[in-house]
């Protein structure tokens, strides 16, 4: 084989004219401010009502394919709830620990070699979370592992392509290798971004959080890292939400009972915002992530599907 | 059968000295153990006395507990001494590890009395009056004194040494184990071969369970003291316990009913191997005499008589045992005064003035002390610094003061909340206080248990001098203390001081580094209130009722 000779002045001459080009392909391809999925088919999401919150999750699952669909014999699944606070499931400050517990079984069923349920939690004192939530022993008799990400150890960096603000981010070791990875949020106020549906839960993976509030805005880059982190699946969890005092509480509850579910996380997370009474077009993050081309915000467009 | 008592002395040491090590380690949060966790410190007598009599007031739980000792140190002597002190027993394996032999009992330093005057001392500052009635901000309606037992009681300094030193120090091995597992387990290596992973993971998960890093301040200084008791034995074995150790002064003393005597028959050679092998030097040069406030039962005088001529007598037998203290009168009125010293000093340090009009001190700024702490002057008498409120603290909350309260209260527990909250789960620190100077409280309690009041500073705040979309104090606030001022479209907290317990999670929280840009100070303390008057004070503030609404009707 033989090399190709350049000189110096060459090779800066192509670097240069390769970087251009780089640089102006991305430009266009980015399409900055115009959502990519204009042309698509409008995204189907399902809501599930009316029945125990273990059944809400399975009818929802199901309606959209079935959890096979999503998770292949010997994947590696990482679950990603909401595990914050220190506060039991009647607050709903937390992801419902039933509904966690039915996505690790549905996994399980499917043929997952390992379902890891993870959360980097916020309140101080991992097993008192853990154990008020519900969601440690419950997931862990539903036969998962439940770690809580609580050192640096369990974290790499990673740089955030397409972030505006963000740029690179520590993220969950665990979550960058997995097989599949499902978001389950639960749907409540939020003091600092107006509500926290999906897009602000995927927060609970990464290390430094407090970088995003101290940045120029804490919005972009919820939106910036939702962009380059999709879940395969998102299942939000609103059979009891959180009105007031978001998002730890104490403050008022609500039960609608549903369950939603859907493979646009912004779809879902746009739904989810008028469980609490709100509008999409009202949350910085969410308009900033319709922005950045996650998905789908306006209502009229997402096909809902009733079960 | 007498010969057998040595060994029968040491399955006892090493059985108590784990048993106390398991009380330490399963002090934990979500662990329950049968006995209490302090049981060793509820024992001692002198912890006891001191935590009843400086704070004047009768204390059942440590009562309980302490009179089994005190029995047993008035039929046996100083038998808890020799076969139960996890520190006595510390020291013996430190020798051994260690290879400390001690002088020659000739050379030996003879201060035996020593710890009888530090005794005489120390119940001098637990009697003296040192902050007096009236002073109503003190919030105290008695007398009190100013115990410094803490200093030196074996128990105490031992399980302070364990939670300030021992504790992080293993904690870190473990962390360490634990990281370095964590990162292999994610190894392209790993990968490769899955053999590994299903080796490693069981492991990891073990270490991840138990790991919980621990960091302290004073560590070092608790250590030095330490190893200072240890060093000691290069003067003579177990030089703590035969010179200073207080308590062992203390069940010497009431040991002196006891009917156990050590009898030396006619066969005695004059070999001396008992003189030279007794770890207290309770035999001086006689072999046929012994000094009975000194033994500490170890019977190694008995297990090393080539000719079997000591065995142990209960009563009649007139053996050589001598229960005189010799006391000096000169060197008891030296004693009481250092004692007077001890509680004055720390009465007119610096730390100790108050500020003009306000129930605090200059030194009181930070002094956050853990819920269901007494006020402040009962609290630093009572408290013994053993550290076991720091060990259980599951947020690492707790560090020993250094600074904050002055000089009475150094090494007593406080709430630092940028290193870690008072998490509102919780009530241990309660719990394991073997001396009550943190009452046992209820979780619920804790909503009004003021400890502090959180003060944000306008200047640091990025929500304030940034405009930036933060709130974290507010969403971290477990009372819905901080609610949001909007302000040109960015909400800014506010705290409402009434419903503020100063628990410090959003001190904790705040992402202004490094001090954070909220402070919890000791402004709202609230110790001086009874339960009862704080917990009207809290229901004054009306909140808004956490209910469920229907659904959907927003």
């Amino acid at each position: 084989m033989t090399r190709e000779e350049i000189t110096r002045r060459e090779f800066f001459k192509r670097a240069a004219a390769a970087g251009l080009v780089a640089y102006g392909a991305a430009e266009l391809s980015g399409l900055d401010g115009i959502p990519e999925a204009e042309a698509a088919t409008p995204p189907t999401i399902v809501v599930a009502s009316k029945k125990k919150p273990a059944e809400l999750v399975r009818a929802a699952v199901d309606a959209l394919g079935g959890m096979k669909k999503f998770v292949k014999p010997g994947d590696i699944v990482v679950l990603k709830p909401n595990i914050a606070w220190a506060r039991k499931p009647e607050q709903a400050a937390n992801t419902n620990p039933e509904v966690v517990a039915e996505v690790v079984r549905l996994c399980k069923a499917a043929g997952a070699r390992e379902v890891k349920v993870i959360d980097h939690l916020i309140d101080p004192g991992e097993a008192t979370v853990l154990k008020m939530s519900g969601i440690g022993p419950a997931a862990q008799a539903a036969g998962a592992r439940v770690i809580s990400a609580g050192s640096l150890a369990m974290y790499q960096r990673v740089s955030i392509k397409r972030g505006r603000t963000l740029k690179t981010a520590d993220v969950l070791r665990d979550l960058m290798r997995a097989d599949v990875w499902i978001n389950l949020p639960i749907a409540k106020v939020h003091s600092g971004t107006g509500v926290t549906l999906g897009c602000k839960n995927l927060m609970g993976v990464v290390w430094d959080r407090g970088a995003w509030h101290q940045s120029a805005s804490l919005d972009q880059c919820i939106a910036d890292f939702a962009v380059q982190f999709r879940p395969r699946l998102v299942i939000l969890d609103a059979v009891r939400v959180l009105l007031t005092n978001g998002p730890k509480g104490p403050g008022k509850t609500a039960s609608p009972g549903i369950v939603v579910a859907g493979t646009d996380p912004l779809a879902v997370d746009s739904f989810g915002v008028t469980l609490l009474g709100r509008k999409p077009q009202d949350i910085g993050h969410i308009k900033l992530a319709y922005a950045a081309g996650v998905g789908e915000m306006r209502l009229d467009r997402i096909k809902v599907r009733n079960v | 059968m007498s010969r057998r008592l040595r060994g029968l002395r040491r399955v006892s040491q090493v059985a108590f000295l784990a048993a106390f090590v398991a009380l330490f380690g399963f002090a934990a949060y979500l662990v329950s153990t049968p006995v209490p966790p302090d049981l060793f410190l509820r024992a001692d007598p002198l912890i006891a006395f001191s935590a009843m009599v400086s704070a004047r007031r009768l204390v059942l739980p440590l009562l309980w507990f302490a009179i089994p000792v005190v029995v047993l140190s008035l039929l046996f002597g100083r038998a808890f001494c020799g076969w139960i002190c996890p520190m006595g027993t510390s020291i013996d394996l430190c020798e051994r590890l260690f290879h400390i032999r001690g002088l020659r009992p000739s050379k030996a330093p003879q201060w035996r009395r020593l710890k009888f005057y530090l005794l005489i001392a120390l119940l001098l500052t637990m009697l003296l009056p040192a902050a007096h009635k009236s002073a109503e901000e003190l919030g105290i309606s008695k007398t009190v004194g100013l115990s410094a037992v803490y200093a030196l009681d074996p128990i105490a300094l031992l399980t302070r040494t364990f939670s300030l030193v021992a504790l992080p120090a293993a904690q870190w091995a473990i962390g360490m184990v634990n990281d370095s597992l964590t990162a292999f387990g994610y190894s392209d290596f790993v990968d490769r071969h899955q053999w590994l992973a299903r080796v490693v993971n069981p492991v990891q998960m073990g270490t991840n369970l138990v790991a919980r890093p621990v960091y302290f301040r004073l560590g070092l200084f608790t250590f030095l003291f330490f190893g200072g008791i240890v060093a000691l034995g290069r003067f003579g074995r177990r030089f703590w316990c035969r010179n200073i150790c207080p308590l062992g002064a203390l069940l010497g003393f009431l040991g002196k009913v006891s009917p156990l005597r050590l009898a030396v028959s006619e066969k005695c050679t004059r070999c001396m191997r008992c003189v030279n092998e007794c770890k207290v030097g309770a035999i001086t040069e006689d072999p046929k005499k012994y000094l009975g406030a000194e033994c500490i039962g170890c019977y190694s005088c008995i297990a090393v008589c080539p000719v079997s001529a000591v065995s142990l007598t209960a009563g009649g037998a007139d053996a050589g045992r001598d229960d005189a203290l010799q006391l000096d009168r000169r060197r008891l009125l030296q004693a009481a005064g250092a004692g007077v010293a001890a509680v004055i000093i720390p009465k007119v340090d610096w730390s100790a003035k108050r500020a003009e009009r306000a129930a605090t001190k200059f030194s009181d700024a930070k002094l956050i002390r853990p819920p269901g702490a007494l006020p402040e002057e009962p609290f630093v008498t009572a408290c013994v610094r053993c550290g076991e409120c720091m060990k259980v603290c599951p947020t690492n909350a707790l560090q020993p003061a250094f600074g904050e309260g002055g000089l009475q209260a150094l090494e007593s527990p406080v709430l630092v909340p940028r290193v870690g909250p008072c998490s509102q789960a919780c009530n241990l620190c309660g719990s394991v206080c073997p001396t009550r100077a943190i009452e046992p409280f209820t979780i619920e309690e804790k909503s009004y248990l003021y400890l502090g009041t959180a003060v944000v500073d306008r200047n640091m705040c990025i929500a304030w001098a940034n405009d930036k979309q933060c709130l974290i104090c507010d969403e971290a606030c477990s009372y819905d203390a901080i609610s949001q001022k909007k302000t040109g479209g960015v909400g800014r907290p506010v705290i409402d001081e009434r419903i503020c317990v100063g628990c410090g999670l959003c001190e904790r929280a705040c992402p202004v580094q490094p001090q954070g840009a909220i402070h919890v100070y000791a402004s709202g303390d609230k110790r001086h209130l009874s339960r009862r008057e704080q917990r009207d004070l809290r229901e004054q503030v009306k909140q808004e009722p956490v209910s469920e609404l229907p659904y959907p009707n927003l």
